[in-house]
């Protein structure tokens, strides 16, 4: 079939990520890149191809409303491909959009391919230990993995408004609170200094983020910290169900390795670990390792740094 | 107040094998199930214990699922539901419309849990999917429920921010894991888990007007990335000198 592609995301940033698939797939079904925004076009959104502004619909969401509206414009227009940023919302929105729509649906897609029949995504599965490609029948709903495609540089085209109406919305918003340890570009860091629980308290962290600056680095850390502990903000959250980072070095302070992090972030060029446990996993999965304690190896790499060589 | 959990019988990922051309060995692969899922059976528990009512659990798999949903039954939960269906179809569309299917069939819930994603095959689209599909409200990534007769409000643990919602009922609501500590079952609530009922349903009794969906499995592999796994030995300053001599050899640090 041929058709557009249209790609949504709630969040700017990654919205011209998804906007990039879009222009990648578009040729294969014969349509266009799409830019679906709704309320109004966000500056900090890029992604070649027309522009699709809703009309009526609130402009931050909430996921519910946001995937009725877009559900209305499909129905009339008609899009081969609807690819969707795979945020913690815009996994809502893609899920109502496919059963709104009645066609199927591929998840967390990291690659994605038409032959103007099917569209076939690449995504990792089993906590990370595999990578399957699934095939669905256009029309489709795909939600796209951030972090997996670079930002669209595409200029704005044509900007088309469509009336979408306003929905109906079922879940009241009582209030919102930014999580108060701040956020953090991870996908753009050149090197990761990440935390684990060997961190004892969170006012040791410092000690790490000095660590990572003196790198020109940033700090990551492994689940527990950002969703148990609350140490850090989730954008820090690195793994499966964190952000995925591919940075030039990837150093593990006290973190023992499992799957679902690891999944996060084996696909770094090179990978160093700290941790007293020499059997810890994650030394099968680094190409330098340090057996030891971090609070004393911490401090010496930051002294081996500012030694002069 | 009636609650329905869902609970998969998850491939067990740090058992999975794989064969000498890097293919996982999916059939027959050991199960669990899904670490989340067992927060949102806690959370299901913990919502009948403050308010009274029913806990089901339903799971859409093949015959090993009824494993995970003993557990569930271990748990606490009172009754059990198993969709039989061919196993690690990895379509959530057609998940989800089994699930859906099923709830319609066991009873008139209020609440329906789910985890915020399943541990072998995370998406997050089932939950709201059945929420789709049933016309229910739904809240997602929840870490604080709070559930009256007519509503529940919720905290949402978003990327950024955290979320108060309130919502009407019936709802659907995923969990993240840091909703709760799930309890352990005893050994004589195992021992009864066996005696609770359990209805049996097969898939294709309940989608038996057509099917959904279909996602067909291309090529499956093993990710492997090989490391050098070098260790730094010496004191504690060697060690570290070592690394960093190594990391600006590798030219990953410019520093
Ligand atoms: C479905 C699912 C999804 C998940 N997704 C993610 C994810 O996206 N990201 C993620 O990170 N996790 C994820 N997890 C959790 C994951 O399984 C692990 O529980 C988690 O990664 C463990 O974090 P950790 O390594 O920091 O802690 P631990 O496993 O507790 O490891 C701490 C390590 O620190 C070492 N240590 C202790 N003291 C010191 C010291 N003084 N100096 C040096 N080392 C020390 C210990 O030897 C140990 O190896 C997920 C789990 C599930 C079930
Ligand atoms: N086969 C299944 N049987 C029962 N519940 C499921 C099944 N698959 C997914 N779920 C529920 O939906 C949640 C999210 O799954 P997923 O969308 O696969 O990430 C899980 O944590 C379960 O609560």
């Amino acid at each position: 079939m041929t058709g557009d592609v249209w790609s949504f995301s709630e969040n700017a940033a990654v919205a011209s990520e998804v906007a990039l698939a879009a222009e990648g797939l578009a040729p294969a079904v014969q349509g266009g890149p799409v830019v679906v925004e709704v309320g109004r076009a966000r500056d900090g959104v890029r992604g070649g191809g027309e522009r699709l502004v809703l009309q009526g619909c609130p402009q931050d969401g909430p996921a519910e409303a946001l995937a009725e509206c877009i559900s209305r414009a499909a129905k009339s227009l008609g899009p081969a491909i609807i690819l969707v940023g795979a945020t913690r919302e815009g996994r809502e929105v893609a899920a109502r959009l496919a059963v709104k729509l009645d066609v199927g649906c591929l998840p967390e897609a990291s690659r994605i391919s038409s032959d103007g029949k099917t569209v076939s995504a690449e995504r990792s599965v089993y906590a990370g230990r595999v990578s399957a490609t699934l095939t669905s029948p256009l029309p489709c709903v795909v939600t796209v993995r951030p972090g997996s495609f670079a930002k669209s540089t595409g200029a704005t085209g044509t900007v088309r408004n469509y009336d979408a109406g306003t929905p109906e919305v079922r879940v009241r918003r009582l209030g919102s609170s930014r999580r108060e340890t701040g956020s953090v570009d991870l996908k753009s860091a050149k090197v990761i200094v990440s935390a684990g629980r060997g961190v004892k308290r969170k006012e040791d962290l410092p000690m790490l983020e000095g660590l990572a600056s003196e790198m020109k680095g940033a700090l990551g850390c492994s689940r527990p910290l950002s969703s148990d502990l609350g140490w850090l903000s989730e954008e820090h959250h690195i793994g499966l169900t964190g952000v995925v980072v591919k940075p030039d070095l990837y150093l593990a302070v006290g973190i023992s390795g499992q799957l679902q992090h690891i999944a996060g972030m084996k696909d770094s060029k090179v990978v160093a670990a700290v941790n007293t446990d020499r059997d810890a996993p994650i030394f099968q999965a680094s190409d330098y390792g340090i057996v030891g304690d971090l609070y004393q190896v911490v401090p010496a790499l930051r002294k081996a740094l500012s030694a002069r060589h | 107040m009636n609650v329905a959990v869902c609970v998969k019988h998850a491939v067990d990922e740090g058992e999975l094998r794989f064969d000498p051309a890097g293919r996982p060995l999916i059939e027959g692969a050991a199960g669990k199930m899904g670490a989340f899922d067992k927060n949102a059976v806690e959370a299901a528990l913990r919502v009948r214990s403050e308010v009274g009512g029913e806990v089901v659990g339903v799971t859409v798999g093949g015959a090993d699922a009824r494993k995970s949903l003993k557990e569930a039954l271990a748990m606490g939960a009172d009754r059990g539901v198993h969709v039989l269906d061919e196993p690690h179809l990895l379509n959530p569309s057609r998940t989800s419309a089994l699930l859906a299917a099923s709830l319609r069939e066991a009873g008139q819930f209020d609440l329906v849990l789910c985890a915020e994603g399943s541990s072998d095959t995370y998406s997050g689209l089932v939950p709201p999917m059945v929420a789709e599909r049933l016309g229910y409200a739904y809240v997602g990534y929840a870490r604080k429920l709070g559930v009256t007769a007519s509503e529940v409000r919720a905290e949402r643990s978003l990327e950024e921010s955290i979320e108060s919602v309130a919502s009407p009922l019936p709802a659907v609501i995923s969990v993240v894991s840091e909703a709760n500590e799930p309890r352990y079952p005893t050994l004589i609530q195992i021992m009864q888990a066996s005696k609770k009922p359990v209805a049996e349903v097969r898939a294709q009794d309940l989608l038996s007007a057509g099917g959904t969906h279909s996602v067909t499995i291309g090529s499956m592999f093993a990710h492997s990335t090989d490391r050098k796994r070098i260790f730094l030995e010496g004191t504690t300053d060697e060690a570290a000198a070592k690394l960093v001599d190594a990391l600006r050899k590798e030219g990953v640090i410019s520093v």
